[in-house]
């Protein structure tokens, strides 16, 4: 506990906490010292000199930006002199500077020059020089300009980019008066900037600019500010939408919030453009004749309801099924889940987490009794040790990354990256162990191996918290004895010095975190590949504490609530096995059904559900803002068993992949249209508030749901708004017991929390595990060779994965000029000497074959990848690489292997 | 070239200066080329920002071809006092350029530099490594023409 | 007339500075030899008695420093000493000579700093301008390698230490010693916020010793003959001797090393006199961030605390003497000149308030209805640039505009 302090400013006694800066302090207290270049997210600069004080028994003014505070200090923060020097300070500013404005941004600056009364020019003595100095403008970058008459050299961008960011893309050119920021060699659209924004976001003067409706937004007039959640991946970054004319204009990271404190990545600040998209769906359209006419949702909804009537009267109920979305709200997939048990009367819903994370959440209820992260995305920054695991989090969790990024750049904490393909984090990397693809468990049992071996194990951890203690330890080390460092090289390729070192730091590292990521689980071996890392986990203790644990970054908005609110084939919402009879009577109470009602036998999963259709069980669908014609593996296939369909609806917010094959299309909202609340990877219970009207006649996905379940004669419940839904959420999942909607207002929760009083947990398993017994269980695995290996006729194993600027099956990001200005076209990683070995040229076509389909694109040298290996982003539908992908499956947790595809590459 | 000299130094940020002192001066144009400054970002691991910075921080670098020889003139309040001014004037005029700029011949580039520490016998300056001192109009003109002779030859 | 005391320039002239055994042989490397004797603590008490202040201006006691440094941080990994050999102010060429022509000197103060403070690595870090410097201190290095006085085990003391010459590429601010530090790491010339100090926080962030090179000569000195015998030399506040280069209108420029404590009208006898007899008018003392004086100084000690109490500065030890008929105008517009250019752009009083007192002091010159309260107002603006500027650079200015304001002022308004 830090202690707390007592100093004067200006006769007036303020409380300080120790350790503190002065110009903090004094802005802790509304003592309104001028400042333009100090920002308490970053280290002071020291370069505005406004934020002069004195300081008794100290010689001169003293800016106090870098003061630390001290018990007992006075300090004078006004008086004529101070006044007066900061007054030439800001007089010497204005000569240097531009000082038109736009009101297209907020500056701190101009407040000031307003304050100190020189705006009227005949307060100032210093002529402009700001013509001579012809400082120039840098409009290379696709999202932002850069002006430097307008910029005051504050320093905040570069630390913005820096420190906060972790980035360091910015720097001065020249020196003195001449010297301005860039980007680069001073061409910002040539340098590493990745577009985040955050130096837009902490320009104090309007210096950097972003472009995207500039010419729109003015901040003097009527602007609605709307704080929400981010609808792209799992991290739950906090946003401000600026709203002006009914149109998004602006997004902002809020301040002070977890879990992003602010800081957002390029799709957050610049992706929302999507929503008001010409192309988005308004109205219900109905297939007639092959072709789609649009039609009244009356119409529309009396026709599904009919249908899907129809053909449970027919087939029975158990030809119905359903995908949940892991994009929209817990209350619309709620929903969508209790329409599919109560209106279909089976489990056969699931969604895309079959496909991404579905092994580790196995594979971690199976160990450790709880599918999600065990710890908060901000524990990376007090972490000494990070371990990174099939995770390119710079470019999937860019903001979980700056937290990594700080670990490492200011407090030394090491890096471990086990990853086949490289990674922008690799730079910031201690160790990267680079194994062949698909062979994760030998690995890791490897390691553990190395750490037997030397006696880094954790006894007494071992027998107060694992399942049979050090009696099921020796199994383990029985099984693992055999992967020697000579045996484990072999089999993966990484050389022993690294895997065995870096075996050694994490087991004796203090807080070691593990980011595990889809290039662990999207494997066969999936569940497997977690457990290996389990037991690693758990043989050395390094789990149940603050800054330890295991951290599956989910990769959807919504991925996590999803699950925790049921929409799943095995569990009831809070993850209760549908087989679980107290549960069912329980929620049957609940939802005010007779118990009879709800199926007690599991449903069909993701990739299961397809092969149902293909085999003429599943008759009819249900989709909820998915696209499972890009998503799924082995698309070929996909393709032929969704056009067995009966029937289909598909309800979303764009014409996808899969739309051609509905039979009603049903518009619905998107994020800024909508009310509700996600869960992101950290089990964080987030608002998300509706912004912008929905164009046309969208709806919002729970409504429709409901909708359609009153016209089937199974009306879902009396809901007058999402907080009527959520609380029945809480009311049916413990893990959710104490999180009333209004508790979620200013800031998210952690699950589980039980009870009304109950602060969230931020850390899970600091007592017990969450299994039956409470105890941690050991699942020694042993290395299996991959069923799909590399041949003569497939001589490459191609791997798949996603990339910073584009995401999911880019329905939405797509539709941002700012996004894909900075990538928007399907490419294939190869080695160089492959590319030379085959005879190819940087840029040219290729055809890309597996057994299962082909698909053309543009081949790119790239030494991020093995000899042998191959990448592509999954993203992009001219370039459909899931058609080249297995649906052979992970036995436990039925995820999909579209890590490993064996395919040869052709000129075309 | 550029990759045999970086490395002969530790892939550390410490050494940057070093490594751009070693690429300007192995260019026969005494000026760090883009290719340059990008294949030391990467050796380093820094971003190119950081680089370029650094270069265009620095006097003694240029980020822009120069000649050969760089004349580096004292512009200190010693050698002004003791008419460095003259000596610029000549030398100006033998090369037919002005300060700042590069002889048409591509030889000789004209700056001014911070005190060189020879105020015992200024006026001075260094040409490349080499100092002068002493200069006055005649002395100059010997020392240009040593050079074009010795680039002649 | 006065004469020279050369004990830090004994050997200059006497021995080839490329040949390490004649060092030796003229005494070097025994001072490096007692203090390995020595408990570091006894080396730093040693310095600090005999009164040892910094040599690269701010006169600072070294002892005192070393004693920071050698405190601070214990836990820290590593210490640094940092070798400030990046002599720029202008008309001062002291740390030259040394470097030139008698390198093993302060290469032995040095080591005997790193016992000291228990450093084990040691920066050089030198202007790219001064060739024949590096190359006769990188000869240096290598000699004293050779005989084990650099590297592990030094003198069989158990004590490692090894040192690398690091250059600057043509910043004057790079002299500033956190700035230097950050020029050190590979980084654009920009002041850090002080405190933390160098011996709290210097390079990578460890407790670092930054000593300009003529202080480190006299360690050697000190610790080979006692701080009594060097508490004969110089003053009661200011023992020791002290080189002073003088340039300018004198017959003989050159360096000349005195007892602390010689008057400017003794100082320009040893250099010769006025060059061709003509009158004295101005001094420049410091440099560029130095103080002009006017005749009446010509008699003054030249102490840091005397000249500091006559509002003069002895700085870095340069001396420019200007005679009738030179213009303290023009000298003062080149110093003005030279902060503008010299400004890293980081704070706003510095990277404007240089740029904008040129162009004020050009409307001297070119015409200004009321020039005197123009001069007062430059001062009054050089003087809130020192008040408020983040390093020494801004807060520079005001010494040489408000001295020749003081001196001069006639001359200046009437120009």
């Amino acid at each position: 506990m830090q202690k707390t302090i007592k100093l004067t400013i200006d006769n007036k006694v303020v409380k300080a906490t120790e350790g503190e800066n002065l110009l903090q302090v004094a802005k802790n207290n509304n003592i309104a010292i001028p400042n333009l270049c100090y920002h308490k997210k970053f280290s002071p600069t020291g370069a505005c000199r406004l934020c002069i004080v004195k300081i008794k028994d100290q010689n001169g003014l003293i800016a106090s930006c870098g003061v630390t505070a001290k018990e007992g200090m006075i300090v004078t923060a006004f008086d004529e002199e101070l006044e007066e020097a900061r007054k030439y300070l800001l007089d010497y500013l204005l000569s240097e500077h531009d000082e038109t404005y736009d009101a297209t941004y907020t500056d701190e600056f101009r407040e000031l020059i307003f304050r100190y009364g020189l705006d009227k020019k005949e307060n100032r003595y210093f002529p402009s020089i700001v013509k001579e100095l012809a400082y120039p403008k840098d409009e290379t970058s696709p999202i932002l300009s850069y002006d430097a008459a307008k910029c005051i050299k504050c320093f905040r961008c570069i630390k913005a980019c820096d420190e906060v960011q972790g980035k360091n893309v910015l720097s001065f050119t020249n020196r003195g008066i001449h010297s301005y920021i860039i980007g680069g060699f001073d061409k910002w659209g040539e340098s590493e900037c990745d577009g985040c924004g955050e130096c837009i976001q902490l320009c104090p003067t309007g210096a950097i600019v972003e472009k995207p409706h500039r010419e729109e937004i003015q901040l003097n007039g009527d602007i609605k500010k709307v704080r929400t959640t981010c609808p792209y991946c799992g991290v739950g970054c906090q946003l401000e939408l600026f709203v002006q004319n009914g149109k998004i204009l602006r997004s902002n990271g809020v301040d002070d919030v977890s879990p992003n404190y602010g800081r957002l990545c390029v799709k957050g600040r610049f992706g929302y453009d999507y929503v008001q998209h010409h192309e988005r769906l308004t109205t219900p359209l109905i297939k007639k004749n092959g072709k789609f006419v649009e039609a009244s949702w009356d119409e529309a909804l009396d026709l599904i309801a009919q249908k899907f009537t129809e053909i449970r009267e027919k087939y029975g109920k158990k030809a119905l099924a359903g995908y949940a979305s892991a994009k929209t709200t817990n209350e619309d997939n709620y929903l969508f889940m209790k329409f599919i048990r109560l209106v279909f009367g089976n489990n056969n819903v699931d969604y895309c987490t079959r496909l991404c994370h579905a092994s580790t959440v196995t594979a971690m209820l199976r160990a450790l009794g709880d599918g999600a992260g065990s710890n908060s995305i901000e524990d990376y920054e007090h972490s000494d040790y990070i371990l990174v695991t099939g995770n390119n989090m710079i470019d999937t969790h860019p903001v979980t990354a700056t937290f990594v990024k700080y670990a490492v750049q200011r407090k030394g904490a090491k890096i471990v990256i086990i990853d086949p393909k490289w990674t922008p984090l690799v730079k910031d990397a201690y160790i990267w162990l680079q194994p062949k693809l698909g062979t994760d468990v030998a690995l890791l049992n490897g390691m553990i191996r190395e750490i037997i071996s030397n006696d880094l194990i954790d006894r007494s951890f071992i027998e107060k918290r694992v399942d049979g203690g050090m009696e099921a330890f020796e199994a383990l080390k029985e099984l693992t004895e055999k992967y020697t460092p000579e045996y484990t090289e072999k089999i993966t390729g990484v050389p022993a010095r690294l895997f065995t070192e870096a075996a050694r730091i994490y087991a004796t590292a203090k807080r070691p975190l593990i980011a595990t990521g889809m290039g662990f689980s999207q494997q066969v071996t999936g569940t497997h590949n977690v457990f290996a890392l389990i037991n690693m986990m758990l043989i050395t203790g390094q789990i149940g504490r603050v800054g330890a644990g295991l951290n599956p970054p989910r990769g959807q908005n919504n991925v996590q609530g999803v699950s925790d609110v049921g929409a799943s084939p095995f569990t009831y919402p809070g993850y209760i096995s549908v087989e679980d009879a107290n549960n069912r009577r329980k929620v049957a109470e609940i939802w005010g059904v007779p118990f009879e009602e709800l199926d007690g036998e599991k449903g069909l999963s993701t990739v299961e559900i397809m092969q149902a259709a293909y085999d003429g069980q599943v008759k009819g669908m249900y989709i909820m803002g998915e696209n499972p014609m890009i998503t799924d593996p082995n698309l070929n296939h996909t393709e032929e068993s969704i056009k067995k369909l009966e029937f289909l609806v598909v309800q979303d917010i764009f014409h996808t992949e899969t739309t051609p094959f509905a039979d009603v299309i049903l518009p619905a909202t998107a994020f800024a249209e909508s009310e509700g609340t996600y869960v992101n990877s950290d089990r964080r219970v987030l608002r998300v508030r509706k912004a912008v009207d929905p164009p046309g006649q969208a709806r919002q996905d729970w409504e429709i749901v409901a909708e359609i379940a009153r016209r089937m004669g199974k009306p879902l419940g009396n809901y007058k708004h999402e907080s009527d839904i959520w609380n029945e959420i809480a009311k049916t999942a413990p893990i959710f017991g104490g999180i009333s909607y209004d508790r979620l207002d200013h800031q998210g929760i952690q699950w589980p929390c039980p009870t009304p009083d109950h602060p969230g947990t931020a850390t899970l398993f600091t007592e017990k595990f969450n299994t039956p017994n409470g105890l941690g269980k050991l699942h020694p695995v042993d290395h299996v060779e991959q069923s799909e290996k590399a041949d003569i006729e497939y001589p490459f194993i191609l791997n798949t994965g996603r990339i910073l600027y584009q995401y999911h099956s880019s329905t939405m990001s797509r539709r941002n000029k700012s996004l894909t200005d900075f990538a928007n076209e399907a490419y294939l990683l190869m080695h160089p000497d492959d590319v030379d070995r085959c005879g190819f040229k940087e840029g040219q076509m290729v055809r890309i074959t597996s057994k299962r389909g082909e698909i053309a694109t543009v081949v790119r040298r790239s030494s991020e990848v093995l000899k042998g290996e191959l990448f592509m982003p999954f993203h992009y539908p001219e370039a459909p690489v899931n058609k080249l992908t297995r649906d052979e499956l992970d036995p436990y947790s039925k995820i999909a292997p579209f890590k490993i595809s064996a395919v040869r590459v052709e000129a075309l | 070239m550029i990759q045999e000299t970086l490395k002969t130094f530790k892939p550390e940020q410490q050494n940057l200066l070093q490594i751009l002192h070693a690429l300007q001066d192995q260019h026969p144009q005494n000026y760090l080329t883009e290719q340059a400054l990008e294949e030391t970002a990467r050796y380093l691991k820094l971003t190119k920002s950081s680089v370029f910075g650094v270069a265009r921080y620095y006097s003694m670098f240029s980020t822009t071809p120069r000649g050969r020889y760089i004349i580096r003139i004292c512009a200190s309040p010693v050698c002004e006092l003791l008419k460095v001014n003259t000596v610029i004037a000549h030398l100006e005029q033998i090369l037919a350029i002005k300060t700042g700029e590069t002889s048409s011949d591509g030889l000789f580039t004209l700056e001014l530099s911070e005190c060189l520490g020879q105020c015992q016998e200024a006026p001075s300056m260094m040409i490349n490594d080499k100092v002068y001192n002493n200069l006055d109009a005649n002395r100059i003109k010997t020392i240009i023409n040593e050079y074009k002779q010795k680039n002649h030859d | 007339m006065i004469k020279e005391t050369r004990i830090i320039l004994k050997n200059i002239g006497k021995i080839n500075p490329e040949s390490i055994d004649d060092y030796i042989s003229a005494g070097g490397y025994k001072g490096l030899e007692k203090a390995l004797g020595l408990k570091p603590v006894e080396v730093i008490d040693e310095l600090l008695e005999a009164g040892l202040r910094g040599r690269g201006g701010a006169g600072f006691s070294t002892g005192m420093k070393q004693k920071f440094t050698s405190e601070s941080c214990l836990k820290c990994p590593q210490r640094y000493v940092v070798v400030n050999a990046d002599e720029g102010e202008p008309g001062t060429f002291k740390d030259r000579v040394i470097m030139e022509q008698d390198p093993h000197l302060y290469l032995e103060g040095t080591i005997i700093a790193a016992w000291a403070i228990q450093a084990t690595k040691g920066y050089i870090y030198i202007r790219a301008e001064y060739y024949e410097s590096i190359r006769k201190t990188q000869k240096a290095i290598e000699a004293a390698y050779k005989k084990g006085f650099l590297g592990t085990n030094i003198l069989g003391s158990g004590f490692d230490f090894d040192i690398e010459i690091k250059l600057g590429a043509g910043s004057y601010l790079c002299g500033e010693e956190l700035t230097m530090l950050e020029s050190l790491e590979g980084k654009r010339g920009n002041p850090r916020i002080k405190p933390p100090f160098p011996a709290e926080k210097g390079v990578f962030g460890m407790p670092t010793l930054v000593n300009n090179v003529e202080t480190l000569a006299n360690a050697p000195l000190i610790i080979a003959n006692g701080k009594e015998w060097y508490r004969s030399l110089g003053t009661e506040r200011s023992p020791g001797t002290k080189i002073f280069t003088i340039s300018g209108q004198v017959n003989k420029p050159g360096y000349f090393e005195v007892h602390m404590g010689v008057t400017l009208r003794q100082l320009i006898e040893l250099a010769g006199g006025m060059k061709n007899g003509k009158p004295f008018k101005a001094g420049l003392l410091g440099g560029a961030a130095g103080t002009f004086v006017g005749a009446s100084m010509l008699d003054e000690r030249m102490t840091y605390d005397n000249l500091k109490e006559k509002g003069a500065t002895l700085g870095s030890g340069a001396v420019i003497i200007m005679a009738e008929g030179d213009s303290v105008y023009d000298i003062l517009h080149n110093c003005l000149r030279f902060f503008r250019h010299e400004s890293c752009g980081k704070c706003v009083p510095c990277r404007v308030g240089t740029t904008q007192l040129v162009s004020e002091a050009d409307k001297l010159r070119n015409g200004h209805p009321d020039k005197k309260s123009l001069l007062v107002r430059m001062v009054k603006q050089s003087e809130i640039m020192a008040a408020t500027s983040l390093c020494p650079l801004g807060q520079s200015p005001v010494l040489p505009l408000e001295s020749a304001g003081r001196y001069f002022e006639q001359e200046l308004i009437t120009i």
